[in-house]
């Protein structure tokens, strides 16, 4: 037994770092979410492409790594930690859906060497509404409205999830923009009355809305670890009263709870990652676990993270709100708190 | 990353299952709650029960052999802990005693002391209170008044214990006691008392449930044998800071188990009372969520000490976590069966599986005894996230 990463994971842990804090600094990160309406650069998806990033978690017969699972979790928290921009964990998503259909060969292949990119329409309103008309596919065609599609604008095809199964549809289609709070994160309302091809049932989904999970909570753990070390920063050097704000035990409680919740959520999302990659029977329930809880947590702690800054907190300069927006996003996609609960309900039979 | 146990861990635990199995009589719930249980009939089971397990090898599992070790680690004792939370067995009654005093005197005591205390601490047949907390000295524990004063061969000891858990049952208490006044630490040593000693009295405390699990000790001009010293003059906090060491271990996993049976049985209950709205059932569902972080920092503790790390100022956010979650799951518990929840066991209508309305009061305790979360928050802030200490 070891919690601690291997020694080839911490490798990787530590040269994705290396990868991301010269790829993509915070420098870059605010241009691209300030001036870069796609919400990522085009060089940096094929840096990422080229780097096997994209592939990680799949099998060599697909261009893939053949990793597992926590080293996809420490990618994602890697890229957590410098908010990274971009649809990294949609297309990895879409790709293990390609992947698992056994379809497609040729576009899964482009989409691992970043040449193309495809992302999963999975939402069939823009609320949580429980009497939607889902997008269709009869007759060789999708119909339907798809909503907060991720990078839509960028894809070359979209697997549409209908209630008859997943559907590959090619681009161009119809779509909206829709701006969020979030400016690395872009999404787009589709209107699909296209062709597509049925490339297998709903239950596909089950293993991919297991792994969105796990990965949207590792990008919270990093979002979390690295808010709170730039507020462990902060209250060492602000001084107020004549010392560091950080000796007031009224912050100091806080930040010890801040650490928990990072590193619960740590047990957690590792835990769940681990679950995956041996097939434990527990893994539905700490997949669930690892995200509901992330959420909660992320957006606890990047929102102090902004208190404990005061006034310069709230301002667009400071980076500090990209983590608490990104916070928000994850926690309201891939499978949204609600959804979490009602899951790890059905996992422990209650 | 690894969190499958060992296979050697593997023989332990199903080993332990089978001998609870042969060997464990009802689930402490049902004793608890049958009408004809007293404060004392509790006790001599808890008795009973530890003499079963100390035959059993389960006791002083990593202590030396001849004090009945077979070379454990933590790692089994965490084992051995959840378990036994898992299969609802009742609490050792000599816990402090086997917990804290037993590693003390091991790594600290002399020979004599360890073959006078060892085996009638293992048996049950003398139990032990531990003598630290005063009334002016809680979290702020070395601010301790208590005073052992050397005379010939004795030390006489003069001032008073609180919150001295099982106090009122006890034969004998450990003592933190003041032997310089001068030098805050260094003034400190670790003696042992005989409670019948003339010049001790015990005190039951009523505590907020109606029991007296606790009480407090005078002491006035109490005479105890020199020989009762363990270790030096003025080394009683170092040993005391090493034994409290001891009550760490991954604690999580074990508390997951309990509050996940208990969970398991409130989600049972909201389906025969027909509770099955959805503000019931996300408050079902966030409690079952919090559980299972739990037990993944247990699983994580457990992971580090089989990986040969030893658990450091983690515990404390171990400690938080059950603690803190405890509250709030008996709480919600309480909402969620409305004043049925507040019966108590023995009342007419009290639900039979759970005492919810002790364990709603009990989860008081968890944030304040072994160091409250403030301590505990204070730990994290200076040893974990380095801040600055001044400015309190």
């Amino acid at each position: 037994m070891k919690f601690d990463l291997s020694e080839d994971q911490a490798l990787l842990q530590s040269s994705t770092r290396d990868f991301l804090g010269s790829e993509l600094p915070l420098e870059k990160t605010r241009n691209v979410m300030e001036h870069q309406p796609d919400g990522y650069e085009a060089a940096q998806w094929r840096s990422l492409a080229d780097m096997g990033y994209i592939g990680l978690t799949l099998p060599a017969t697909a261009g893939g790594q053949g990793l597992g699972t926590i080293e996809l979790a420490i990618v994602l928290e890697e890229m957590g930690r410098v908010c990274a921009p971009g649809p990294f964990l949609d297309v990895v998503l879409a790709a293990s859906l390609l992947a698992a259909s056994g379809k497609e060969a040729g576009l899964l292949a482009d989409v691992v060497q970043g040449k193309s990119l495809v992302t999963i329409a999975r939402q069939d309103s823009p609320f949580n509404g429980n009497h939607v008309q889902p997008a269709r596919f009869e007759n060789g065609r999708v119909r339907g409205t798809k909503y907060f599609v991720p990078f839509a604008a960028r894809t070359d095809a979209l697997l549409v999830t209908t209630p008859q199964g997943i559907v590959l549809v090619r681009a161009p289609y119809d779509l909206v923009p829709l701006e969020t709070i979030d400016l690395g994160q872009r999404f787009a309302e589709v209107k699909l009355d296209n062709q597509g091809t049925l490339i297998g049932g709903p239950e596909l989904l089950e293993k991919i809305d297991l792994l969105a999970a796990v990965g949207a909570s590792a990008m919270m753990l990093g979002l979390m670890s690295r808010s709170l070390e730039i507020t462990l920063g902060y209250v060492q050097t602000r001084q107020a009263f004549k010392r560091p704000i950080g000796a007031f035990q009224a912050l100091q409680h806080r930040m010890a709870d801040m650490l928990l919740k990072t590193e619960s959520t740590r047990s957690a999302v590792y835990r769940a990652a681990w679950c995956l990659d041996t097939g434990d029977e527990d893994g539905a329930l700490a997949c669930a676990t690892a995200k509901a809880y992330a959420g909660d947590a992320s957006r606890y702690v990047c929102g102090e993270a902004i208190q404990m800054h005061g006034g310069i907190g709230f301002t667009w300069e400071l980076d500090l709100h990209f983590y608490f927006k990104r916070a928000k996003t994850l926690e309201q996609f891939y499978g949204s708190t609600e959804a979490q609960l009602e899951k790890a309900l059905a996992a422990a039979g209650y | 990353m690894d969190l499958q146990l060992s296979d050697k861990h593997v023989k332990f635990r199903d080993e332990l299952r089978a001998w609870l199995k042969a060997n464990m009589g009802r689930p402490w719930r049902e004793e608890l709650r049958d009408p004809k249980a007293t404060e004392d009939s509790l006790m001599e089971l808890r008795r009973g029960w530890q003499r079963k397990l100390y035959e059993g090898g389960y006791l002083g599992m990593d202590w030396p052999a001849e004090w009945g070790g077979r070379g454990a680690t933590e790692v089994e004792k965490s084992i051995f802990e959840a378990e036994m939370s898992k299969a609802d067995a009742p609490p050792i009654l000599n816990s402090l005693g086997i917990g804290l005093l037993g590693p003390a005197l091991i790594h600290h005591g002399s020979e004599a002391q360890r073959r006078r205390f060892i085996p009638p601490m293992l048996s049950g047949d003398e139990i032990w209170c531990q003598g630290f907390s005063e009334p002016g000295a809680g979290s702020d524990l070395a601010s301790l008044r208590t005073s052992a004063a050397l005379d010939g061969d004795h030390f006489v000891l003069n001032g008073q214990k609180i919150w001295t858990t099982f106090g009122p049952w006890a034969d004998w208490i450990f003592v933190l006691a003041r032997t310089d006044s001068k030098d805050r630490y260094g003034g400190i040593s670790f003696i042992l008392c005989k409670l019948d000693t003339p010049g001790i009295t015990v005190r039951r405390l009523r505590q907020i449930t109606g029991e007296s699990e606790f009480g407090e000790v005078f002491f006035e001009d109490a005479r105890v044998p020199r020989e009762n010293l363990v270790g030096q003059i003025g080394e009683g906090w170092r040993i005391a800071m090493t034994v409290l060491a001891f009550e760490r271990g991954a604690m999580g996993l074990a508390a997951a188990e309990r509050y996940g049976r208990d969970l398991g049985l409130l989600a049972r209950t909201c389906k025969e009372l027909g509770r099955e709205g959805g503000a019931v059932r996300e408050k079902l569902a966030r409690l079952l969520v919090e559980n299972e972080v739990l037990r993944a920092n247990g699983l994580r503790m457990l992971a580090n000490l089989a990986d040969g790390k030893v658990p450091g100022p983690e515990s404390s956010i171990e400690k938080i976590f059950w603690s803190e979650f405890d509250k709030r799951f008996r709480e919600t518990a309480l909402d969620i069966l409305g004043p049925g929840g507040q019966l108590v066991r023995t009342s007419a209508e009290a639900r039979p599986d759970v005492d919810w309305s002790r364990e709603f009061l009990w989860s008081r305790a968890g944030t304040i005894y072994s160091g409250s979360s403030e301590v505990q928050r204070n730990i994290i802030s200076k040893r974990v996230l380095n801040l600055p200490q001044e400015g309190r």
